[in-house]
């Protein structure tokens, strides 16, 4: 009988470990989701108030006519920023999405040109058995060369979503662009904590359903 | 055993907005904006004569695409369909507020932390313990 009290407290330690464990990674993960959202909303406001700003100086150079909706491309086209969204596979029925900002396809640019210079490296292994300056200096070259064909594509990418409103712009257009390229990268930051908590929100809330029934 | 609960992978995931004409203007000459075949966007932009309707069917429109991972609204425009964003459960798309200009963010509205307030409220403690 002393046996099997001892047993049964030990079991409900466990468990209660189990869902303490969960309700501190929620808490954790709440802790870090409102330190993040005030200062990525000051961050935001921040870069969208700059954006805004700039928009309005840009309207007030250019003309309100060549600064509006009715501009816009409503022909069909693909958008040139986009998200790559992926699961956590290290957690187990995980739901929760990471999604990762590809401004100007630049990261799809990024993997291809790797790519290309690992199969590189597979066409000329020997020489990994010279100096190794010299192989530096050649991946400094090539990792340059890659650099500069992705900032080309950026830069193209840039300048057709500008040429929306006409092909000479205000460079207060120029810096609006730039400011919510900014705005978009620490959206898709709250995004990621966001989805962070609500990950361990869910988790907390079924262990409290459970526990109800 | 297989994951009961697989979300939606891409790596061309699109951003749509339903917010007020600069903010739209602003994110799409960062490169988000697209036009399908059908001539459907991905954004909505909402002004003075936007009915609560047309926002209500944009929302529901962007959350049953497959191709849009995150929806941007401005928190004023949400506000409109409340009801609507705080019944929203998936994690994808992701709806994120954000402030515009003329309305500066209330965290007191946001979605995410209404549902995250009853887990302290007295009630849910209260049901806790019984």
């Amino acid at each position: 009988m002393e046996v099997a009290d001892h047993k049964a407290p030990t079991l409900e330690n466990g468990q209660l470990a189990d869902e303490n464990a969960d309700v501190l990674q929620f808490m954790d993960s709440m802790d870090a989701y409102f330190t993040l959202l005030h200062s990525l909303s000051s961050t935001l406001r921040q870069y969208q108030i700059q954006g805004w700003l700039e928009l309005a100086s840009a309207r007030h150079s250019m003309g309100a006519y060549r600064v509006n909706t009715v501009l816009l491309d409503h022909t069909s086209h693909s958008a040139a920023t986009t998200l790559l969204v992926t699961q956590d596979e290290g957690k187990v029925d995980s739901v929760e999405p990471r999604f990762t900002l590809c401004k100007w396809g630049s990261s799809s640019n990024e993997k291809f040109l790797g790519e290309k210079q690992s199969s590189q490296d597979q066409l000329h292994p020997q020489l990994r058995h010279r100096g190794s300056t010299q192989l530096s200096e050649e991946k400094t070259s090539s990792e340059n060369k890659a650099s500069c064909e992705i900032d080309d594509q950026v830069q193209k990418g840039r300048s057709k979503s500008l040429s929306v409103f006409g092909t000479l712009v205000s460079p207060k257009l120029r810096s609006a662009q730039l400011s919510f390229e900014t705005a978009l990268e620490t959206l898709v930051e709250m995004a990621n904590a966001r989805s962070e908590m609500l990950y361990a929100f869910d988790k907390v809330d079924k262990k409290l359903g459970d526990g109800k029934e | 055993m297989a994951n009961r609960n697989q979300i939606p992978t891409s790596n061309s995931a699109l951003i749509a907005m339903i917010a007020d004409e600069d903010t739209v203007v602003g994110f799409l000459l960062a490169g988000v904006g697209n036009v399908d075949l059908r001539r459907k966007t991905n954004y909505l932009i909402v002004d003075s004569k936007t009915t609560v309707k047309q926002v209500e069917d944009a929302f529901k429109e962007f959350t049953t695409r497959e191709d849009i991972a995150v929806i941007l609204i401005s928190q004023y425009v949400a506000n409109m369909i409340r009801f609507l964003v705080d019944s929203y459960s998936k994690p994808v798309p992701a709806i994120l507020e954000i402030p515009s200009k003329d309305h500066p963010y209330d965290p007191a509205h946001d979605s995410i932390l209404s549902r995250v307030k009853y887990l302290f409220s007295a009630e849910s403690v209260a049901s806790g313990r019984r």
